[in-house]
């Protein structure tokens, strides 16, 4: 539960309701603002459906002129090997 | 009521209804959520001044003086009088009021009325995000208090089934009627309105309301630019 600044007219409005983002999964952000530039991770939300994490995802990083973005659940991301490893173990 | 009317209470409403997300920015269930609630209210205030730039050339503009004085004088939902105090009525407004608002807007971008095709048609993409945003929300499941709310506030705001904006619709200015944007609501939202019987006799053509009320005090003076006053540096003369 968040601390609610208790400022006008909010004091402990944050008592009246739970977070949903327990069962909440993470996305990776992706972006790119040329067509000759690849797509690059921007950043990251969470969120506990895709249509949230779309808008978190907007609202988020669309401050600057992105002709494309797209996100990808985290755990969607098939790793083949990782810092440490080599491509042949 | 003419057309500039209806304009002019989009405008309102969004203006409180971005100024009511923005008081959620520092208060929502998430950083995310805070940070959505930021970037919702931006783009309702700055969609609220692209409509009111709509007025002179629909060739009538019908603010008057008395917005200045009178908080009454402003058009917007008594779902806006006073800031929400609970998560809830942030969600309410966000799925059912916003989404109203936005057919309400497609309807002006589909009909015959030429600056409003053009200038409205960028806020229909920047409302799809609010639109996921309220959606996903709802579907987490809210009390039914607000939504029972917003849905009344919505289908009034919609205006009686033989008025004036049922006539703008005939008219071709207006791609829907009342009857068409509140089918539209349900079926965006995958769900059915509440059963709301309005007394169209008690309701007011003009702020599009069945109840009178009009936004707090508090926020009255925020919109002359009252409030910040309180905070500016004092004159020499003082």
């Amino acid at each position: 539960m968040r601390s609610s600044p208790g400022a006008w007219p909010f004091d402990d409005v944050t008592a009246n309701y739970k977070r949903v983002t327990g069962d909440a999964v993470e996305y990776e952000v992706y972006a790119r603002k040329t067509r000759a530039e690849p797509l690059h991770q921007v950043g990251s939300v969470v969120a506990p459906d895709d249509d949230l994490a779309a808008a978190y995802a907007r609202a988020t990083y669309d401050e600057e002129r992105w002709i494309e973005m797209t996100i990808v659940r985290k755990d969607h991301v098939i790793a083949l090997w990782q810092p440490g490893e080599t491509s042949e173990t | 009521m003419s057309l500039s009317d209806l304009v002019l209470s989009i405008a309102d409403n969004k203006q409180m209804l971005g100024l009511r997300y923005a008081e959620w920015a520092t208060r929502a269930p998430s950083l995310e959520a805070d940070i959505a609630a930021a970037a919702m209210g931006l783009d309702d205030l700055g969609h609220s001044r692209v409509l009111y730039g709509c007025l002179e050339p629909l060739g009538e503009d019908p603010r008057g003086p008395e917005r200045e004085s009178d908080p009454a004088g402003l058009r917007a939902l008594p779902y806006f009088d006073e800031p929400w105090t609970e998560w809830a009525q942030f969600v309410a407004a966000n799925a059912v009021l916003d989404t109203a608002f936005t057919l309400m807007i497609e309807a002006c971008v589909n009909g015959s009325v030429e600056v409003l095709q053009h200038r409205l048609r960028k806020m229909l993409m920047e409302e799809r995000y609010h639109f996921l945003h309220g959606r996903s929300w709802l579907r987490s499941g809210i009390s039914a208090e607000p939504l029972n709310r917003a849905w009344r506030e919505a289908i009034e705001w919609f205006g009686p089934p033989d008025g004036e904006t049922a006539q703008l619709h005939e008219d071709g200015r207006l791609s829907l009627g009342p009857a068409e944007l509140q089918a539209r609501l349900q079926e965006r939202l995958e769900t059915k309105a509440p059963d709301v019987k309005v007394d169209w006799k008690k309701w007011d053509p003009i702020r599009r309301r069945g109840s009178k009320g009009a936004i707090d005090e508090r926020t009255f003076a925020m919109l002359r630019g009252l409030e910040e006053k309180r905070f500016a540096a004092q004159s020499k003369e003082a």
